[in-house]
């Protein structure tokens, strides 16, 4: 027999009754203290409310009526006996206890840091390959048009030599990868300076600038192989989705000061953008230098003419231009990072 | 933190142990004054919020509305009015549902976006559409989910005038030049405070908009008067500058001009946001009146103001743990300075005569986080 004392609530009006309850086996006996009150309610009718802090605890009882004691151990005896709210009454132990909150502490920074450096990229990857060649040829026609109305004019370059370098670059996309399909285009960009980037699609853009920079053709086909890269291992597409898994994972975290997410939020998300970016660009230089030895090739030309880019890059103040759209400032950001990694 | 364990029954704050604070004498004609207590620690709090949010994260965002209700209803459970608390009661399946037709719409964006930008423009129109529906739902399913002594409490606008508070006067802004922001606000307290109910008593809201002009008027001519203030300043400072330092010192004197100007922008719309709260949340509980009960709010806006600057400050150099904290600390201000004066006995409401409990919608909009302040 489990006995205490408590308020009852019909949930008919907001008067407070006084009452002493018991537990027996199958039933909880209300008696009102100093009234009349007296109820019989089968234990299994009883929906007792979880533990939370320290609040009093509430029974709820058939047609909307309820019971509120502050007698925490009656509670928590009458619980163990019906075996309800296993789940959350294991909860409450673990928010009880500071030991437990420090080990919560814990578990999310490990969570948040699994799931960034391995989790999301995981998943982006595998969604990144099933997702349809045509929205990955349609997000590319889109960001194609916004390029060439604001950063890029038509190229200027001397017509054989862009069929050379194009019979070039048919033959590198061949030996690399034969299924996906490559194109190379040449545009003029004052905007960007000397540049390379590669669309999902599979198109590559090079600019004259980077063009004429360069004192080699073996130079330009290190850009080739890069870009080449970046569209087989689809970093366009895998970039995308994984930037937006991690905003999710922060949204999550810090869901409950919404107010703050804005500010506080976008510094990892930052930070995670350029971490995953730099890995991509690892990944394409990686194919590079991989292609290179295996020809017999030295990287060094490559090494050089990204050199020359990152010198070159400095007079063109290409983030407060191209901020305007996120895709074309992920592309910046991409080849800023792989001439810090050569570096 | 003191070590505040569990179980440990019985001790001095029993259910209904505390008296009501009151001034005037007993009897039926004098009103008494309630003021309800925040019972809430930071510390406890704290643990609470570090537990759930590291379940929400483990069960992959499953959990994130066990995690809610337990959020909320600590908030709830610790408000005591006249002896007694608040709860909430809302069902976490019905929220993962809600959560669920969300998700999905947010994915069939992106989706869309994806494949081709245009149609992201039909989905922007479609959410500004159905926009008064999720509110009207959400302020419903806030209400019905909200307890004292086991009474509930009711939300009883119109799908209706939710379209045209939250639709119709969004369109009228432009038209207006703006010129309607302030009966705007007006409509969308009227629309709260006028259709709540505690019970079968249900709340009436007898403001008007001429003072929400006033208010706001006085704000912006605030506002526009210190960023005209500030830019003299700057420019008065640049000019000096010029002569003292060369082109690379002027450089980077115009970037931390720029750093200094976004920080200050904060600042003063916290001053703005912050006020606007203040006075219409003061003036919306002076215009209420539930039955016999009237209610006053004395929130300052200097006060809010620096709560919240110090909050955000708090907040972002603890790298978001102080958060709990922060919101035990402005809940407890706010509730500090609500009375609620009634010359009848709280114990006299009555529930609603209609049964729509339960029976109501499954899935659950809980979008929109209303606090009692609103």
């Amino acid at each position: 027999m489990i006995t205490f004392d408590g308020t009852y609530f019909d949930g008919k009006s907001s008067r407070a009754h006084p009452v002493t309850i018991r537990a027996d086996e199958t039933r909880l006996i209300i008696a009102g203290a100093g009234s009349d009150l007296s109820l019989g309610i089968p234990l299994r009718d009883c929906v007792i409310q979880p533990p939370l802090g320290k609040t009093s605890r509430v029974i709820t009882l058939p047609e909307g009526a309820q019971c509120e004691t502050d007698d925490f151990e009656a509670i928590a005896a009458l619980e163990q006996r019906t075996g309800r709210n296993a789940g959350l009454r294991l909860v409450h132990v673990l928010e009880s206890r500071w030991k437990m909150a420090a080990l919560s502490f814990a578990g999310l920074v490990v969570c948040v840091w699994v799931f960034m450096t391995f989790g999301i990229p995981f998943l982006a990857k595998k969604a990144a390959y099933a997702i349809p060649p045509a929205v990955a040829e349609n997000l590319s026609e889109q960001t194609m048009k916004i390029l060439d109305s604001r950063f890029l004019r038509p190229s200027k370059l001397p017509q054989r030599r862009a069929r050379t370098l194009q019979a070039r670059f048919k033959k590198l996309h061949e030996n690399i990868d034969g299924k996906q399909k490559y194109w190379l285009e040449f545009r003029k960009s004052p905007a960007l300076g000397p540049n390379a980037f590669a669309l999902p699609s599979g198109l590559i853009i090079m600019t004259d600038e980077l063009v004429n920079l360069s004192e080699s053709t073996r130079e330009l086909e290190g850009v080739f192989v890069h870009e080449i890269a970046h569209v087989r291992h689809r970093h366009g597409m895998r970039s995308v989705i994984q930037n937006a898994g991690v905003f999710l994972l922060i949204a999550a975290v810090v869901g409950d000061i919404t107010s703050i997410t804005s500010a506080a939020g976008s510094l990892p998300t930052l930070l995670a953008q350029s971490g995953y970016s730099r890995d991509f660009e690892r990944e394409a230089d990686d194919t590079v230098a991989a292609y290179f030895s295996g020809r017999g090739w030295s990287t060094k030309p490559y090494q050089n003419i990204l050199r020359r880019i990152t010198k070159n890059m400095a007079n063109f103040p290409g983030e407060s231009l191209l901020s305007s759209h996120p895709l074309t400032d992920e592309r910046i950001r991409y080849l800023r990072e792989r001439e810090k990694a050569v570096k | 933190m003191e070590p505040d364990r569990f179980p440990q029954g019985g001790d001095s704050r029993r259910v209904g142990a505390q008296p009501p604070t009151r001034t005037g004498t007993q009897s039926a004609a004098e009103p008494k004054h309630y003021k309800p207590m925040f019972n809430g620690s930071a510390g406890e709090y704290f643990r609470i919020w570090i537990v759930n949010t590291f379940l929400t994260i483990v069960t992959l965002g499953i959990y994130a509305p066990w995690a809610k209700v337990r959020n909320r209803r600590y908030f709830y459970k610790n408000t005591l009015l006249d002896g007694h608390s608040f709860d909430y009661t809302a069902n976490p399946v019905a929220i993962l549902k809600g959560y669920l037709i969300i998700g999905a719409g947010v994915l069939l964006y992106y989706l869309t976006e994806a494949y081709d930008p245009r149609f992201s423009f039909i989905f922007v129109l479609l959410f500004y559409l159905m926009l008064p529906f999720l509110i009207y739902k959400s302020l419903r399913f806030f209400a019905r989910n909200s307890t004292y002594r086991n009474i509930r409490f009711r939300f009883l606008g119109t799908l209706g005038s939710s379209f045209s508070t939250y639709l119709l006067y969004p369109i009228l802004v432009p038209i207006t030049l703006g010129l309607i922001i302030p009966h705007w606000a007006f409509e969308k307290k009227k629309f709260f405070f006028d259709n709540m109910a505690y019970g079968a008593s249900r709340n009436s809201f007898h403001g008007r908009s001429g003072p929400f002009y006033k208010v706001y008027l006085l704000a912006v001519l605030t506002l526009f008067g210190s960023f005209f203030l500030g830019g003299i300043a700057v420019a008065i400072a640049l000019r000096g500058m010029v002569d003292t330092l060369g082109n690379e010192g002027m450089r980077s004197f115009a970037l931390m001009s720029v750093i200094v100007m976004y920080f200050v922008m904060l600042i003063v719309m916290t001053f703005f946001q912050q006020y606007i709260f203040a006075w219409e949340t003061n003036y919306s509980w002076g215009q209420s009146r539930l039955d016999t009960v009237r209610f006053k709010s004395t929130l300052k806006a200097t006060k809010l103001i620096w709560i919240r600057i110090t909050n955000i400050l708090a907040i972002i150099f603890s790298l978001g743990l102080l958060a709990p904290w922060a919101r035990v600390r402005r809940t407890r201000y706010v509730l500090d300075n609500l009375t609620i004066i009634s010359a009848q006995s709280l114990d006299d409401f009555t529930s609603a005569v209609e049964p729509d409990v339960g029976a109501y919608g499954d899935a659950a909009t809980d979008l929109f986080d209303f606090e009692i302040g609103l």
